[in-house]
Formats: structure tokens, C-alpha cells, sequence
């Protein structure tokens, strides 16, 4: 058969099968023999190589190589918003995981990675066997704390920050004491309180924490200025905060500053969260340059949603909202995640879905949660009184 | 962080940054299988910084992979799917041979894809699939299956699981066969252009008569639409007798010569627009060379294949699928050319260079098909 007629064959059963599958959107393309052996395939990122025999023995055997290891993972997964870096992190504590006790750090580092991945439960699961080993595990209570407030189960959250009195810096204590206070009616002196806590105890990390809590207080209050003042402070002190870069181009997004939007994630365009603000910003200067990017994220959500993850759910109905235009889809992938997390910006994807799909009815239960926890976010105030 | 360092070093980690600008996707394998009675095809694609991990692709470790690198690992690679990678039918091993290795380009870079052909002791209705790959090295690594039947196509989560992931292949609904079946007609005559350039060349002068050796306009709808309706009843008449033909094994022909006579008949029935010889009978072209068109069709079944238990309501999926496609094409042309008869256009500039140009691609796809070596 000719060149032509097996491409055309190729297209027919292609689209067969797309038909045949109701599109399970992975990107189709063409299997090919590159031109020359010189040519260059693909690019490996740190730490993704192959490991001889002796070495992986070596993670088998030694905790103290196997540990600092899967840290330095689990730091690029979160810096680099790679998720591949979890699964490598993950397979170098398999060994470690199966053992009898299961030794504390490992559990944390492990309950850490479930929390990256949403899985939030199971992460909470982890670090209750940590914490009934090391009552004093100040990292582990840290890291419940974030989890906890991250499922919006505040009370809880305030208790775990609560243990870390004693067991860390006084000054740590209270940024996580009163950053939940300020999601749980006490906005305004919480975030009195953060503004004036003594920078000097803290680290360079936990300075960046600092700006990141004051930023995103600052823009629920309404003050976008100084909101942006504290996240340009803070991603001085921390560029690699992909989490901090993101609200910062949110608060530039909804100011439509898409130029400094773009300025602002040039670089960071192989992070789905990232790319999609990027597509927003495109999508508000008016230019057509961004189908690309758009097929990539589409497919890499759908990639997704085959697995059955729900890692970036929240993008995806921002995306489905704010990019395709399916309010409807958009609406469904916002419950879906308000089901797993319930932070403030979970709840504006499901209000502003339920609003584009004139469905108030689905936002009654997320103004009922708001009302309950006394969450304050002039955000989400328009939204509060047109769906209510 | 010196701890991690010296382990590092052990570890031979290259703490090189490179630039990177794909979207980060979870580690995902491609695996797809199609089934044809006992026999399976298929592929399995793994990304490059994969394929690194699991076997060391890059031997220079200049922290990139080239193609000659990744083929001389070709054997090494086959050694490492067969150890993490096996289907059988009913309980029994299908083994696996490999072929040749090609690249894929997906969202997040470059894959290896690997395919295989597997054998069956027995005609398959249940698959069952071993996937480890990768499971030591990423335990978050999963296989995202595409399992087809003929056009029928089933999809699967691979991986994280011991024991082996089940699948039904049994023989679909006759409802669902004839929808998939359909569409897979309807995207066939959209995507196979040479069908619709056949069709054109006759639908052009339908809306004309030949009258002392020039054309004219046809004065009313009602002589157009009955040599419209000649011409797509003759065509669709024989392409089916042929395509069942063929489907159902009872005739068969190289396909090189279908193809052949197929872009042949394209230049012959073009040609006839600008030098008319048959012009009242085109219903009669329509007729012979549709029984060609058929044998088209049918190779493009054949390639998809024929459901088991399914066989006729399928073929009958595919037929009507073909019909409805072509129908739109002249519900949508026949509008159109009708109102443009009139014109001097149509008739001086349209009809003979539209019919030139039609004839002179289907002229390089005869050369394709004809003489040159298949590939």
C-alpha cells in the first residue's frame, strides 16, 4: 500500500477508535524513525538516571541514604511541580515503608508525599503512626496542621499547630496559629499579628512562608496592593515557590495584568498550573497563539482524569471555565475537587462555575460551609450575594 | 544537605539542571492491543527519561538521549518489557514478539514505542494483562491501556497491582457494533478523499446536459436531482455488493490492484468531463468502477476488523456509515452546483479545470500505487 493510502487508513482507524473511545483525548501522533542516530530525543532533568545494581542496594540498606534521597525528590517535585519526582521519592522508601516499625521520618516524608499527590487522608494516616512514635515530631504536627487546613477542617488544624508550642520556634508556632485564625473569622488580627511578628527567629524558608500567608490575607481583605508588595517580597526570598508564583499571577490576572502575568511565569510554562495562567494571560491580550499550549493542557488533564488522580483538578475547572468556556464540565470538575480540598480558592472555582452555569443550587452547599467557618474573602463576596 | 550530597555522589546523580518546557504529566505507559481472534498487534510506549531509568539509555551520560543511543539499547529494552509485560487469553500466555523500535511524540516529549505481535493458544474473550514496568523504580507509573475489537474499543487502568487487570473481549451488543461500526464509515468517507473525488467528478456535469458537443444547463431541479440520485444509487449499489464481498472473505483482491484501479477510475471519470465520451450513462461508470471502490472500503475493514459475534451488523455499521457520509457530501454539493450551472463559470472554468486538477492528483496517486515500491 502507498505511503498515502496507509495514512489515510491510519486517520480512518484513528478516528475510529477516538470516536470509538467518546475521545479519551490522549494526543494521538505518528510513530516515526527519527533521521540519525545524533539526534537528540530527549533532555534528562536532574536525578532521573538510571542507578546501577550496588547503588539501589545501597538505598535498600542505609536509611541515611535512602532518606535525604527521597527528601531531595520530593524538594524538586514541589520546586519543579514534576511529579515524577513523588514516584521516585516513593520507591526509595518502598523498602522502608514495609518494615516493622516504620521509622518516623520515613512516615512523614511519606505522609508529605501523599499530601502532594491529594490524598489527603491517607496522608493524615501517616503522620498519626509518626506522632504516636515522636509525640514531639514538630515536623509531622507542622505537616498535619497544613493538611488539615487544606481539607478546611480548621479546628483540627488549630489543635495540631497548638502542639507545636515547645517543640518549635515560638515564632513558627504562631505563623501557623494565626494563619488558620485568619481563615476562620479573625482576618483582620490575624493578619495584625503576622505583620508584626519578629522576623529574626525565622529562616529564609520560613520568612517566605511568612510573605505567602501575608499575601494571600491581604488580597482576602481586599488590599491587593500590599497583597503584592508581600509576594514580590516573598518570591525574593523563595523564587522556587511555585505555590506563592501562582497566587501571585492570580491577583495579577484578576487586575487583567497579563503582561506581567507572563513576564511573571516565563520559565515555568512545563507546570500545568502554571501554563494555564499563562493560556489565561494569552487569552486576555488577544492573541491566537496559544492553541498549543491549550491541546497540551487539555490532554495532560485528560491523562489525568484516566488515571483517576485529581492532582490538578482544581486548574482543570478553572480551565474548563475560564479557557474551553464549559461552565457545566467546569461546575462538575469544582465539586469534584471541593469534595478533596476546601481552601478560599476552591471555593471560588465552584461559585464562579455555579454562577456561569446558573446553578445556584450547587453553590449552597459551599456558602453554607463559608457562613459555618466565618471565612472572610472579598472574592468571594460577589459571588456570595448572587448565588445566595 | 551534605548528607544528601554524599549520597548523591554515590548514587552518581548529575545535578545538572536542563531546560525543560513540556507539561509535567504523572509517568504514564501507552499500551495498546487489538484483537483479531487469537492473534494480537499492539504497542507499548514508554517515555524516554523512563526507558533511562528502567535500563540506562544514555550511555555517554551527557544527560540526553539521542536516537543511536536509544537503538543500541533496543535488545536491552526488549529484555526489560518481556520481563514486566505479559497477556494471555483464558488463562494461557500469549507470548509476545517484539518489532522493530520508532519514537513517538507525546505531550510531555519523546516516547519509545515498541511493537509487538502476541499469538493466542485460542481465540481471545478474556485478556488478561501482567503490567510491572516500572513499578520499582516509580510505583506511581500506570499503564493506560486502549483495548480494541474491531472498532470497538475499550480503555483500562494498568499497574500498581499485583495480580493481573481483566478484560472481557466477548462480542459487543448489535446496537453498539452498528453505532461504532457507523461512525467508523461516516469518518472513513471524510478522511478518504479519493472516494469523494470520484464522487465529484461525476456529481459535476450532472446539473449539465451535453447538447452538439457543448454543455448546458439542465433547466429544472427535477432532471438534475434524477441523475444525482442515478449516479449515488449505481455507486452505492456496487460498493456494497463488493465491500460484503470482500468482508465476509468471499472474494478478495490485492490490494495494490484496488488501490490502482481505484485512482485510475478517479482519472478516467475526470477525464470524461473534459473530453466526454460517455454522457447520458454515467450511472454506468458510477456502477463499474464503484465495485472497485468497494474492495477499498473492504481493506480499510480489514485492517480495523470484524467483531466476532458481530460480523454482519457491523459490516451493515460500516455500509450505512459510508452512505451517510456520502449522502451529506451531495446534500451539501448538489445545493451549490445547481445554483452555479448557469454561469459561464461552471461550465468554461469550473467543470473542465476543477475535473483537470482532480485528475492530475488522482494521476500521481495511480504512479504511487502502480509503480512504486510499497512502504
Amino acid at each position: 500500500m502507498t505511503r498515502l493510502t496507509t495514512t489515510l487508513l491510519g486517520a480512518s482507524l484513528r478516528g475510529a477508535l477516538l470516536l470509538g473511545l467518546g475521545s479519551t483525548g490522549l494526543a494521538w501522533s505518528t510513530p516515526h524513525l527519527p533521521d540519525s542516530d545524533a539526534q537528540v530525543l530527549a533532555e534528562l532533568p536532574v536525578g532521573a538516571r538510571h542507578q546501577s545494581a550496588p547503588a539501589r542496594e545501597l538505598t535498600r540498606t542505609r536509611l541515611d541514604v535512602a532518606l535525604p534521597l527521597a527528601q531531595f525528590y520530593v524538594a524538586r517535585s514541589r520546586a519543579s511541580g514534576d511529579l515524577r519526582y513523588l514516584g521516585y521519592a516513593e520507591a526509595l522508601l518502598a523498602p522502608w515503608v514495609r518494615r516493622t516499625p516504620v521509622p518516623p521520618p520515613v512516615l512523614v516524608l511519606e505522609a508529605t508525599i501523599l499530601q502532594s499527590r491529594h490524598a489527603f487522608d491517607a496522608a493524615l494516616q501517616q503522620l498519626d503512626l509518626a506522632l504516636q512514635a515522636q509525640p514531639d515530631n514538630a515536623q509531622a504536627w507542622l505537616t498535619r496542621a497544613t493538611v488539615l487546613r487544606v481539607q478546611g477542617r480548621y479546628a483540627d488544624a488549630t489543635s495540631a499547630c497548638a502542639h507545636l508550642a515547645g517543640k518549635a520556634d515560638a515564632a513558627i508556632t504562631a505563623l501557623c496559629q494565626q494563619s488558620i485564625s485568619g481563615l476562620n473569622g479573625h482576618l483582620g488580627p490575624a493578619y495584625a499579628a503576622v505583620v508584626s511578628l519578629p522576623r529574626q527567629p525565622l529562616d529564609a524558608e520560613a520568612r517566605a512562608w511568612r510573605c505567602s500567608e501575608l499575601g494571600e490575607m491581604a488580597e482576602r481583605l481586599g488590599d491587593d496592593v500590599a497583597a503584592e508588595h508581600w509576594f514580590g517580597e516573598g518570591l525574593q526570598l523563595a523564587p522556587e515557590d511555585v505555590y506563592m508564583r501562582a497566587a501571585y499571577a492570580d491577583l495579577l490576572l484578576r487586575h487583567a495584568r497579563a503582561a506581567e502575568t507572563l513576564r511573571l511565569l516565563t520559565g515555568y510554562e512545563s507546570m500545568e498550573p502554571m501554563l494555564l495562567r499563562i493560556v489565561i494571560a494569552r487569552q486576555l491580550l488577544g492573541g491566537s497563539q496559544g492553541a498549543d499550549s491549550r491541546a497540551s493542557l487539555a490532554a495532560a488533564f485528560d491523562v489525568e482524569q484516566q488515571r483517576g488522580e485529581a492532582v490538578h483538578r482544581r486548574e482543570q475547572a478553572r480551565f474548563l471555565l475560564d479557557v474551553e468556556q464549559q461552565p457545566a464540565a467546569a461546575l462538575a470538575a469544582a465539586q469534584d475537587n471541593w469534595r478533596v480540598q476546601r481552601e478560599p480558592d476552591d471555593a471560588l472555582i465552584l461559585l464562579r462555575s455555579a454562577q456561569a452555569a446558573h446553578q445556584p443550587a450547587a453553590a449552597a452547599p459551599v456558602l453554607l460551609y463559608l457562613q459555618q467557618q466565618r471565612l472572610e474573602d472579598v472574592r468571594l463576596e460577589p459571588y456570595r450575594r448572587a448565588l445566595r | 544537605m551534605s548528607v544528601w550530597r554524599a549520597a548523591a555522589a554515590v548514587l552518581g546523580l548529575m545535578l545538572m539542571a536542563s531546560p525543560q518546557a513540556r507539561a509535567h504529566v504523572a509517568s504514564n505507559g501507552f499500551l495498546s492491543v487489538q484483537v483479531q481472534g487469537a492473534q494480537l498487534s499492539g504497542a507499548i510506549e514508554l517515555a524516554l527519561r523512563d526507558v533511562e531509568l528502567a535500563i540506562g539509555v544514555d550511555a555517554n551520560r551527557d544527560g540526553r538521549v539521542t536516537w543511536g543511543e536509544l537503538r543500541a539499547s533496543q535488545p536491552q529494552l526488549m529484555q526489560y518489557v518481556a520481563q514486566h509485560l505479559s497477556i494471555g487469553a483464558q488463562g494461557s500466555d500469549c507470548p509476545i514478539s517484539f518489532q522493530s523500535l520508532q519514537v513517538n511524540q507525546r505531550v510531555d516529549g519523546n516516547y519509545a514505542w515498541l511493537p509487538f505481535v502476541a499469538h493466542c493458544p485460542q481465540s481471545v474473550r478474556q485478556l488478561s494483562i501482567r503490567y510491572s514496568l516500572m513499578d520499582d523504580i516509580d510505583p506511581s507509573h500506570r499503564g493506560l491501556l486502549t483495548l480494541t475489537d474491531g472498532a470497538i474499543a475499550q480503555s483500562g487502568v494498568l499497574g500498581g497491582d499485583a495480580v493481573p487487570a481483566l478484560f472481557t473481549v466477548d462480542a459487543p451488543s448489535p446496537a453498539r457494533a452498528l453505532v461504532q461500526y457507523l461512525q467508523a464509515g461516516i469518518w472513513h468517507i471524510w478522511s478518504g478523499i479519493d472516494h469523494l473525488l470520484f464522487l465529484f467528478s461525476l456529481l459535476l456535469p450532472a446539473v449539465l446536459l451535453r447538447h452538439n458537443g457543448r454543455w448546458e444547463p439542465v433547466a429544472r431541479v427535477r432532471p438534475a436531482f434524477i441523475s444525482i440520485l442515478k449516479v449515488v444509487t449505481a455507486f452505492t449499489l456496487a460498493h456494497s455488493i463488493t465491500l460484503s464481498l470482500a468482508a465476509l472473505d468471499v472474494v478478495r483482491l490485492p490490494s495494490r490492484l484496488t488501490e490502482s484501479v481505484i485512482a485510475a477510475s478517479i482519472v478516467v471519470a475526470a477525464l470524461n468531463n473534459i473530453f466526454p465520451l460517455v454522457t447520458e450513462s454515467r450511472a454506468r461508470i458510477a456502477f463499474a468502477f464503484g465495485l472497485l471502490h468497494g474492495f477499498g472500503f473492504a481493506s480499510v475493514l480489514a485492517d480495523m476488523g470484524l467483531p466476532h459475534g458481530a460480523r454482519l451488523v457491523s459490516l451493515l455499521g460500516f455500509n450505512l456509515g459510508i452512505e451517510t457520509g456520502q449522502l451529506a457530501v451531495v446534500l451539501a454539493v448538489m445545493p451549490i452546483i445547481y445554483g452555479l450551472r448557469t454561469g459561464a463559470i461552471y461550465r468554461r472554468t469550473l467543470m473542465p479545470w476543477g475535473s483537470a486538477l482532480i485528475a492530475a492528483v488522482a494521476l500521481v496517486w495511480l504512479v504511487q500505487r502502480a509503480f512504486l515500491p510499497t512502504g
